[in-house]
């Protein structure tokens, strides 16, 4: 796989592309979730539009703009979407009318809305394209999968630009269920609680963070994503250990590896196992204490790393777990969610 | 050099049948799966047909020895999978297996049931009805179930979604990534999708006539397919013969509207016109064109002005089954991709039922009566849906 990012845009709890103070700033909050601090989308969207739109579609459209803008393109040759859960906030508005009015008098707007290709539909409609267009929706891999995909098209479709992200936004609804399964924590949290906790549960999260990609080398300073590696394992010590595995296969020096470590009593022995042991000469990063815990937050991370890369920056200190790097060429970047993990082995060019 | 994806086995559960050969047999005779829901508990059910699968979800269970806990669409998606997996599954050792399922309503069915006391109080609402609501916890079960873990993806693009899983994974095994596949989709019915459908205005209160110049809307229906694809290597592993290939495919969108088609079908035309490039066909080649067809005044004249602009006055034998199974949504590109498999194999066409009178704005006209004794080499089966996702593939004979 040979996938460079010429653009990059997100819309996050940790603050979004468009500010320049993006990542900026250490994390500071006690809360039990993240909510996107959303950009103002004059730039991006008609105003009549905006209105209408949910914030699943309008944080998707809004970090799509940011990528294409941010690559100089305004509209791609074919789209590929991540969303673990899709559109909720319309499917709950819709349930919630049905079931109140007992399947009468109800009104099409939020079901139009509510389907999980929402945003990759309306990305096409505001952009007036008429390629590839796809949604995946495998809980963890939502992501990872429209990276095969965008993958897959440009083997086909040589030198084009694809449009690749991962969304999911959070409801009351998602974050009641999600603190009852126990992957996001019931009790507030602060960031110290995601890097060093050891609770049940992250801090729920959500965001979008869109791509415009090639499979040709661009002339300025870009991020190639040249391996993704992900697979589904309930024992964390397996998980570990094949994780451990791929590193050597791969054979090579990381300069950093950034961890979706996030305080979670489930997945600590994982995160320690990688710190302590595979990387523990390694400058690591953290990145969910930033974003929160959520689907497709891979793709924050990865967008976290190309806009710096772009802006010719350095991670960011706060987010520094035990040094700092002092070059970036090849860089790991591990996550997981619930028994979904993959290894990102992304190289700066 | 692109390896060929060969179909080597079909599974599928509808309205008109539980498996290949009793859907194949309704499709012979005429039989419609469209009636008056028993087992989907709604409001609408003297008012609204459907294409309902006439089985519990314990009897559904039992089928697949699996739990009747689980979502409906799980249960529907397990018993196609094990028809077209299992005669290979103990074959395949060593080799690389991917699923690749589709669905819209993932777990709805059961969070409709619980939904009212959760907004309640979350903690008083039975949580194993909710916890399956992801549309890819549906295909995580029936993954585990089946021991599949190689490759696990779902695909949710509307009513398109199943042709795209079949798509990616030819693309897979095309470059070499996976040398199995099982590729398709399932979808139940729930009272979600039938209130939605029913606030657009485009279900027909009739079993619907699809192509049809009196057409009044779709009828929504229900059920699981898969095609089981294999590299040659894999073939050769599992002692699998094959009558047909996935030669080409193609995704494209409308960039119309939300929900409908563009008046002359602009997506749907480059969905067909590239499936065809990828296949390297000429539209002359195409023997039959199993239409996307709903039935809805909408998608049907669209669909039959894209077909007219690419086939000119040349048009092949062309139906729609959705007047036997419903529109299965996430399924029905699999469901039709099944039946394209059928036709190729026994050299039939299938007849667009209760079709009546010449639409206005299309000049051809579907195939009404059963074709028999053909040599059917080619098949185009088109699958379009909201947010513009329109995608075509392309079967063909080895």
């Amino acid at each position: 796989m040979e996938l460079y990012i010429t653009g990059t845009g997100i819309v996050s709890g940790a603050g979004n592309t468009g500010d320049d103070g993006f990542l900026k700033q250490e994390p500071s909050y006690h809360a039990d979730k993240l909510l996107c601090v959303e950009p103002n989308y004059t730039a991006y969207i008609p105003p009549m539009q905006l209105r209408r739109m949910s914030k699943a579609v309008r944080i998707g459209i809004g970090a799509s703009k940011m990528a294409m803008a941010s690559a100089g393109i305004e509209k791609p040759d074919a789209i590929a979407v991540g969303t673990a859960m899709g559109c909720l906030a319309d499917t709950e508005v819709f349930l919630g009318k049905m079931i109140a009015q007992d399947e009468q008098m109800l009104t099409p707007t939020a079901f139009i809305q509510s389907t999980h290709n929402t945003v990759s539909g309306q990305i096409a409609l505001l952009a007036g394209c008429y390629g590839h267009n796809h949604t995946y929706v495998q809980r963890g891999h939502s992501f990872e999968h429209a990276i095969i995909n965008t993958q897959l098209y440009l083997t086909e479709n040589s030198n084009q630009q694809m449009l690749v992200g991962g969304i999911d936004e959070l409801t009351d609804g998602s974050l009641a269920a999600l603190q009852i399964g126990g992957i996001n924590r019931k009790e507030n949290s602060t960031p110290a609680d995601v890097l060093n906790g050891n609770h049940t549960g992250c801090i729920a999260g959500e965001g979008a963070a869109f791509f415009t990609v090639t499979n040709t080398k661009p002339a300025q300073r870009a991020v190639c994503i040249k391996d993704v590696y992900a697979f589904t394992e309930k024992d964390v010590t397996k998980a570990a250990n094949k994780i451990d595995n791929y590193v050597s296969a791969i054979h090579i020096h990381a300069d950093a590896v950034i961890l979706g470590l996030n305080g979670d009593e489930k997945s600590n022995a994982f995160y320690q196992f990688l710190q302590n042991s595979v990387f523990n000469q390694i400058p690591q990063y953290a990145f969910k204490q930033l974003c929160g815990e959520y689907a497709t937050a891979s793709a924050f991370a990865l967008g976290m790393f190309a806009s710096i890369i772009a802006k010719n920056e350095m991670l960011p200190s706060h987010s520094a777990l035990n040094k700092e790097a002092t070059e970036l060429k090849n860089v790991l970047l591990i996550n997981h969610y619930m028994h979904y993990y993959s290894c990102w082995w992304l190289q700066v060019v | 050099m692109k390896q060929r994806a060969y179909i080597v086995n079909t599974g599928i559960i509808t309205a008109i049948g539980n498996n290949t050969p009793s859907c194949l047999d309704a499709l012979l005779h005429s039989r419609t799966g469209i009636g008056e829901a028993e087992y989907l508990q709604t409001y609408w059910s003297k008012e609204l047909p459907v294409a309902e699968v006439k089985a519990s979800n314990a009897s559904l269970a039992a089928m697949t020895d699996t739990n009747s806990l689980w979502p409906r669409t799980a249960l529907l998606s397990a018993i196609a999978v094990k028809e077209a997996w299992q005669p290979f599954a103990d074959k395949a050792t060593g080799l690389r297996v991917g699923f690749f399922s589709a669905t819209t309503v993932g777990g709805m069915d059961l969070t409709e049931q619980v939904y009212k006391t959760f907004k309640e109080d979350s903690n008083a609402a039975d949580f194993d009805k909710i916890k399956n609501h992801e549309c890819g916890a549906i295909t995580e079960l029936v993954a585990n179930h089946f021991g599949i873990s190689d490759f696990v993806t779902t695909i949710s693009t509307a009513c398109s979604s199943a042709a795209n899983s079949i798509m990616m994974a030819a693309q897979m095994i095309g470059n070499g990534m996976l040398d199995i596949a099982i590729a398709g989709g399932a979808d139940s019915l729930s009272r979600f999708t039938l209130n939605g459908f029913n606030t657009l205005m485009i279900l027909d209160k009739q079993p619907c006539q699809p192509f049809d110049n009196n057409r009044r809307g779709l009828n929504l229906g229900e059920g699981a397919a898969y095609i089981l694809l294999m590299s040659e290597k894999a073939m050769q592993q599992c002692g699998a013969t094959a009558s047909c290939m996935v030669s080409g495919y193609a995704n494209a969108n409308d960039a119309y509207h939300q929900t409908a088609s563009s008046p002359d079908g602009t997506g749907n035309k480059l969905a067909m016109g590239n499936a065809l490039k990828v296949a390297n066909l000429q539209p002359a080649d195409i023997d039959y064109i199993n239409l996307h067809g709903t039935g809805t005044a909408n998608n049907d004249s669209s669909e039959g002005k894209a077909i007219e602009t690419l086939f000119g006055s040349n048009v092949p034998m062309a139906s729609s089954t959705k007047a036997y199974t419903g529109h299965t949504l996430a399924a029905a590109g699999a469901v039709e991709a099944v039946f394209s498999v059928l036709s190729i194999q026994h050299g039939i066409v299938y007849p667009n039922l209760r079709w009546q009178t010449q639409m206005e704005d299309v000049g051809f006209m579907p195939v009404t009566t059963l074709q028999t004794g053909l040599d059917i080499r080619h098949v185009l089966s088109n699958s379009f849906g909201f947010g513009g996702n329109c995608s075509s593939l392309v079967f063909s004979k080895c």
